[in-house]
C-alpha cells in the first residue's frame, strides 16, 4: 500500500517529466546557439537532482518539518527580500537569484514554505484536551493573523513583479482555509474582503499586467504585442488536432512563432506535436498525480500531514490548471511555469520535493 | 456535503475544463488553426513564365516577349540596405531618394525579394550581376514583356495586355486568375488568354517567426505559355495596313474557301506597346479619341451597305423568278415608287442584270426590289450571312440589322411603305452591315455556294484547329444565279462604264462591287468587295473607307493591295 502510492506518483512523474524534456528539445534543437541547444540536458540535470531530492524527501519524517516551520519560513521570506537586493533582471522582472551556477526563484521555493506554514498553523492542538485549535479560532486567530503572514511574501513576490505566483498564493490560502476547521463565514469574509477591492487594485497593477488582463479578454486587440502569445498558442494547440503533426514537426513551436516555448508555453508546444490525444493523456496524468495526492490526505490521521498533503495537492492542482487554461487562451498570461514539464530548476525542485513530501506522508502515517 | 469532497470536485471540474478547452480548439476549430499556422509559416516566390507568341501562318513572329530586366534586393540577406541602395542608384543612374521610396513602397517581409526598379537595361543588368557575388541579397530577374516588332501591326487583331481589371476578374477567378495578372484585353490576346497565359511556378518555403528563410517545401517550373498561329498572312497584312494607313476604314482579305482571314486591318490603330510600359497619358488618349482607334472596324461597327446589298437583291430575284437575264428595265434617271420619286445616280438607259450590276443601276434595283418584296430580301440577305453574327473568334463582333416590314410593326408600330423596300433594295436606310460579314457574303459567290466560318486563329500550341474550324453552310442557290452573279461582278470591274473599272487595268482579273453608301453627316462611305483571280478564287477582299467618298476611292485602293500583292507574287 504504501509502495504503491510511492510508485504510482514516482512513475507518473518520471514519464510526464521525460515527455517535458522532449518538448523542450523540440522548441530549442534548432536554435542558434549552444547554450540553446543543451538546454534540454541542463533539465535533465535538473531532473537528476530533483530526484534525488524526491527520494530524500521520501525519506525525511515530514513531522521534522513542523519544528523547521518558522525557520523555512523566515529563510523564504529573506530569499525574497535578498531578490529585491541582488536578484537577475530577466523578461523584465526581478524574480531570480544567482547562486553559483544557476538561477533560483525563491517564488517558486514560498509557495512551498507557506504551505507548510499554514498546516501547521492550523493543525495546532491545545495543550490540555490535544483538540484542534482551529476550531475555536475567533477572525482574528482564523483569518486576519494567517493572512497577514501570507500577505507579506505575497506582496514580495507581487513586487517583484509576479503577479501570478503572488495569487497563487493566496488561492493556496483560501483553499487551506476552507480545509480546516475554520468558521465558513469568516472564509467569506475574507472573500469579500479580497474581491471587493479589486477595482481599487487596477491602479496598483504595472502596464503589462493592465495590458495582459484586457488582452485575455480579447487577445485580438493587440494581436502583435501583448496578444500575440496567446493568439499563437492558440494556434498551435488547435493546429495540432486529433493525433499533432507529430515530434518535430510542429511549426509554431519549431520555426518560433510561440514565444517563451520551452517555458511557461510548453503545453502549446506538447499539444501541437502530439494533438488532442496526447495532450489528454497528459491531462490525465496530472490528475492522476493529484488524485494521489488527495487520497494521501484524507487517509492521513495526523492533521498536519493531512492539511500538508491537501496543499501540495492543491497547490499543484492550481499550477496546472491556471498554465494550461492560459495556454488556451482561458486565464490570463502569468508568469506561471507547467509543474515538471517546463524549463526551470526551480520549479523542477519545488515539484519533486513537494511529491516527495507527499508520499513521506503516506509512508510515516501509520507511526501515529 | 463535507468540504474535502467539495474540494475533490472543484479539482475534477478544473481538469474537466481543460479537456473542454482542448477538444474545442484542437477538434472543434482545428481545421481553422491548421490553416492559421500553415499561413503563418508558409510563403510563395513566385517565378513567372512568358506569354505564348502570336504567329501568323507561315510560323512568322507577330508578337513575342522581349526580357526586360528587374532588380531586386532580398532584405533579410543584407546587412546595410542603405549601402546597397546607393550601390544601385550609382549603376542605375537614379536617385537614391526615390529607390527608396519603392523599396519602403514594395516592402513585405524581409524573406520576399522588393522590386526597387524594373525595365533596367541589359548592360546595367550585367553590371548589377556582377556585383550579386559580393552582395548576395541583389537579385536581378529577368522578366518577360509583351514586344511587338511590328509596332501596331494587326494591332485589332491581337489585342493588348494589361492588369486585370475588376469585371474580368471576377469572371475568371475560379480559373485561376489573380489581382495584378497581366490578362489580355480584346482581339486573339483576350480570346485566347487561357492558352497564351503563361503558368506561373515558384517556390513555396518555410519561414520562421522572423519571416526568415529556413526550408524549400516544393518547386513547380514556371510554363511559357502556348504559341497561337493565325490565318494571318504577314506580307499581306503589311500591304493592306500600308495602304489603309491614314483613311479611317478597314481591309478584309480572307480565303473563299476556308473562310481563313488572311489580313484584316482597321485604321485608325493603336501601338499595344504603349500598355506595356504603362504610358498613362497615351494609353489616356486612346480611351479619348472620338474616332475610337480601340474599336476593331472590320467586326466592331456596321454601316449602310448601299450597293453592295444589290448582290442579295439580285439573288433573290434570280433565285424567286421575279427577273432573268434576258429581261431587262429602263433607267431614265428616276422612277416613282408610289407618290415619291426615287432617283439614280445616273441615267443609263435600257439595261439588264449584266449591266445593271456593272452600272450599279438604282431604277433596276428598285424595280427588283419592288416584284421581290421586302420580306424576300430580308430572308434572302440572312441567307448570305447578313444581319447576324458571322460567329467570328474576336470579341467585340457586332451583328449588323436587316430590316423588315414585321420588325418595323413590332418594334416601331409602322407601316412597311414601297418607299422602304425600294431603300432597302439599295441597301440603304435601316440596313446594316460590318466589313466581315460583307466579306463573307461575297465568299458565297466566289466558292459557288458556300456559307464559311471565317476564323483567324490556325493552331493553339501546335495543334491544329482548322479542320474544325472550318464550317460551311450550302446555300441552295441555282447554279446559273451564281453564274449570272459573278458574270455581273466581273463585268463591274471589265465594263468600261462599270463602276470598278479602275481595277481592270491590273494582270489579274476581279470580280466584285462597289458601294457608295449614303449617310445622314458627313462624306459617304466607300465599299469595295470583290474577289480575285477571276476564274479561280483565291482571296476574297473588302475595303471600307468610313467617310472615305464614294466607291471609286474603295475600288482605288483594293486595286493598290492586289496590284501590290501582286508584285510580291502573293497570287
Amino acid at each position: 500500500m504504501i509502495r504503491n502510492s510511492f510508485f504510482k506518483i514516482l512513475i507518473l512523474a518520471l514519464i510526464i517529466a521525460a515527455l517535458g524534456v522532449l518538448s523542450i528539445y523540440s522548441s530549442t534543437y534548432q536554435k542558434e546557439g549552444t547554450q540553446w541547444r543543451d538546454i534540454y540536458k541542463r533539465q535533465m540535470l535538473w531532473l537528476i537532482i530533483g530526484l534525488a531530492c524526491f527520494f530524500f524527501m521520501s525519506r525525511f519524517n515530514y513531522r521534522k518539518l513542523w519544528d523547521a516551520n518558522y525557520f523555512i519560513y523566515g529563510a523564504a521570506l529573506f530569499f525574497l527580500l535578498l531578490v529585491f537586493g541582488l536578484g537577475v533582471v530577466r523578461l523584465g522582472a526581478q524574480r531570480w537569484l544567482r547562486i553559483a551556477w544557476f538561477n533560483f526563484q525563491p517564488s517558486e521555493f514560498a509557495k512551498l514554505a507557506i504551505i507548510i506554514f499554514l498546516a501547521r498553523y492550523f493543525s495546532r492542538k491545545s495543550i490540555d484536551d490535544t483538540s484542534l485549535l482551529s476550531g475555536k479560532f475567533g477572525i482574528f486567530q482564523g483569518i486576519i493573523l494567517p493572512f497577514i503572514f501570507v500577505a507579506i511574501p505575497m506582496f514580495l513576490i507581487i513586487q517583484q513583479p509576479d503577479l501570478g505566483s503572488g495569487l497563487m498564493l493566496m488561492l493556496v490560502f483560501v483553499g487551506l482555509l476552507y480545509l480546516t476547521n475554520v468558521r465558513l463565514k469568516y472564509i467569506f469574509f475574507l472573500l469579500a474582503a479580497l474581491i471587493l477591492p479589486m477595482p481599487f487594485f487596477w491602479h496598483f497593477l504595472h502596464d503589462y499586467q493592465k495590458q495582459r488582463l484586457l488582452v485575455f479578454l480579447n487577445p485580438n486587440i493587440d494581436p502583435l504585442g501583448a496578444g500575440y502569445t496567446v493568439i499563437q498558442s492558440r494556434i498551435a494547440i488547435g493546429s495540432g488536432g486529433f493525433l499533432g503533426r507529430g515530434w518535430l514537426s510542429g511549426s509554431q513551436s519549431q520555426l518560433y512563432f510561440l514565444p517563451e516555448s520551452h517555458t511557461d508555453f510548453i503545453f502549446a508546444t506538447f499539444s501541437e506535436q502530439w494533438g488532442f490525444l496526447g495532450s489528454s493523456i497528459l491531462i490525465l496524468m496530472y490528475y492522476l498525480i493529484i488524485r494521489q495526492g488527495v487520497i494521501i490526505a484524507q487517509r492521513t490521521q495526523d492533521s498536519f500531514g493531512r492539511l500538508l498533503a491537501y496543499g501540495v495537492s492543491f497547490l499543484l492542482a492550481l499550477q496546472v490548471f491556471i498554465n494550461i487554461a492560459m495556454n488556451m487562451g482561458l486565464a490570463p498570461v502569468v508568469g506561471l511555469p507547467l509543474p515538471m514539464m517546463s524549463y526551470g530548476g526551480s520549479s523542477v525542485l519545488v515539484t519533486f520535493i513537494a511529491l516527495g513530501i507527499l508520499v513521506n506522508i503516506d509512508r510515516t502515517r501509520n507511526v501515529f | 456535503m463535507e468540504r474535502k469532497s467539495i474540494l475533490n470536485l472543484i479539482i475534477i471540474f478544473l481538469f474537466s475544463t481543460l479537456i473542454l478547452g482542448l477538444l474545442n480548439l484542437g477538434i472543434l476549430q482545428g481545421a481553422k488553426f491548421r490553416r492559421l499556422s500553415d499561413s503563418n509559416c508558409i510563403r510563395l516566390i513566385s517565378q513567372s513564365g512568358s506569354r505564348g507568341n502570336i504567329l501568323d501562318r507561315n510560323g512568322e513572329i507577330i508578337v513575342d516577349n522581349k526580357i526586360s530586366y528587374d532588380v531586386m534586393i532580398l532584405p533579410q540577406d543584407l546587412d546595410d540596405i542603405d549601402q546597397v541602395l546607393t550601390l544601385i542608384s550609382r549603376i542605375l543612374g537614379v536617385e537614391i531618394k526615390d529607390l527608396r521610396m519603392t523599396f519602403k513602397k514594395n516592402f513585405i517581409s524581409s524573406s520576399v525579394p522588393v522590386t526597387v526598379a524594373t525595365g533596367i537595361e541589359l548592360k546595367d543588368a550585367i553590371l548589377l550581376g556582377e556585383h550579386e557575388i559580393e552582395q548576395p541579397g541583389i537579385i536581378v530577374e529577368p522578366k518577360p514583356l509583351r514586344h511587338y516588332p511590328y509596332g501596331a501591326l494587326a494591332a485589332h487583331v491581337i489585342g493588348y495586355v494589361n492588369e486585370i481589371d475588376r469585371w474580368r476578374l471576377t469572371k475568371l477567378e475560379d480559373y485561376g486568375y489573380k489581382t495584378k495578372d497581366i490578362v489580355g484585353f480584346g482581339g486573339v490576346e483576350e480570346k485566347y488568354d487561357y492558352y497564351l497565359r503563361q503558368e506561373e511556378g515558384g517556390l513555396s518555403v518555410e519561414v520562421n517567426h522572423r519571416g526568415k528563410f529556413t526550408r524549400v517545401l516544393g518547386f513547380a517550373p514556371p510554363r511559357n505559355g502556348q504559341d497561337v498561329m493565325l490565318t494571318l498572312d504577314l506580307s499581306i497584312q503589311k500591304i493592306v495596313e500600308e495602304n489603309l494607313s491614314g483613311r479611317k476604314g478597314s481591309v478584309i482579305l480572307m480565303d473563299p474557301f476556308s473562310g481563313e482571314i488572311l489580313a484584316l486591318a482597321s485604321y485608325p490603330n493603336f501601338n499595344p506597346a504603349v500598355f506595356v510600359d504603362k504610358r498613362a497619358k497615351l494609353i489616356a488618349g486612346l480611351f479619348n479619341d472620338p474616332d475610337a482607334p480601340l474599336i476593331n472596324r472590320a467586326i466592331g461597327s456596321s454601316y449602310p451597305p448601299a450597293s453592295v446589298f444589290k448582290i442579295v437583291v439580285a439573288s433573290a430575284g434570280l433565285e424567286l423568278k421575279k427577273i432573268n437575264p434576258s429581261m431587262s428595265f429602263v433607267c431614265q434617271g428616276s422612277t416613282m415608287v408610289g407618290a415619291r420619286k426615287f432617283s439614280c445616280w445616273d441615267i443609263h438607259g435600257q439595261e439588264d442584270i449584266f449591266q445593271a450590276i456593272a452600272h450599279s443601276c438604282d431604277v433596276f434595283f428598285y424595280k427588283t426590289g419592288l416584284l421581290l418584296g421586302a420580306q424576300n430580301i430580308h430572308d434572302y440577305a440572312l441567307k448570305l450571312g447578313l444581319g447576324r453574327n458571322v460567329g467570328f473568334e474576336l470579341a467585340g463582333e457586332t451583328s449588323g440589322f436587316i430590316p423588315s416590314p414585321l420588325w418595323r410593326k413590332i418594334n416601331k408600330f409602322q407601316n412597311w411603305f414601297d418607299g422602304d423596300t425600294a431603300n432597302l433594295s439599295i441597301g440603304q436606310g435601316d440596313c446594316l452591315v460590318t466589313p466581315l460579314q460583307a466579306v463573307n457574303m461575297l465568299a458565297v459567290f466566289a466558292n459557288r455556294g458556300y456559307l464559311l466560318s471565317p476564323y483567324i486563329v490556325k493552331a493553339v500550341g501546335g495543334l491544329d484547329l482548322s479542320v474544325k474550324k472550318k464550317r460551311f453552310t450550302k446555300v441552295p442557290f441555282k447554279k446559273s444565279t451564281f453564274e449570272v452573279i459573278v458574270k455581273g461582278l466581273a463585268k463591274v470591274v471589265s465594263d468600261t462604264k462599270g463602276t470598278g473599272n479602275v481595277l481592270s487595268s491590273l494582270p489579274i482579273k476581279v470580280a466584285g462591287k462597289t458601294g457608295t453608301a449614303q449617310v445622314s453627316r458627313g462624306a459617304t462611305h466607300a465599299w469595295f468587295v470583290g474577289f480575285f483571280p477571276l476564274d479561280k478564287p483565291k482571296y476574297v477582299i473588302c475595303v471600307f473607307l468610313e467617310n472615305g467618298g464614294p466607291g471609286h476611292a474603295a475600288s482605288v485602293m483594293a486595286k493598290q493591295i492586289i496590284e501590290a500583292m501582286n508584285i510580291q507574287k502573293l497570287i
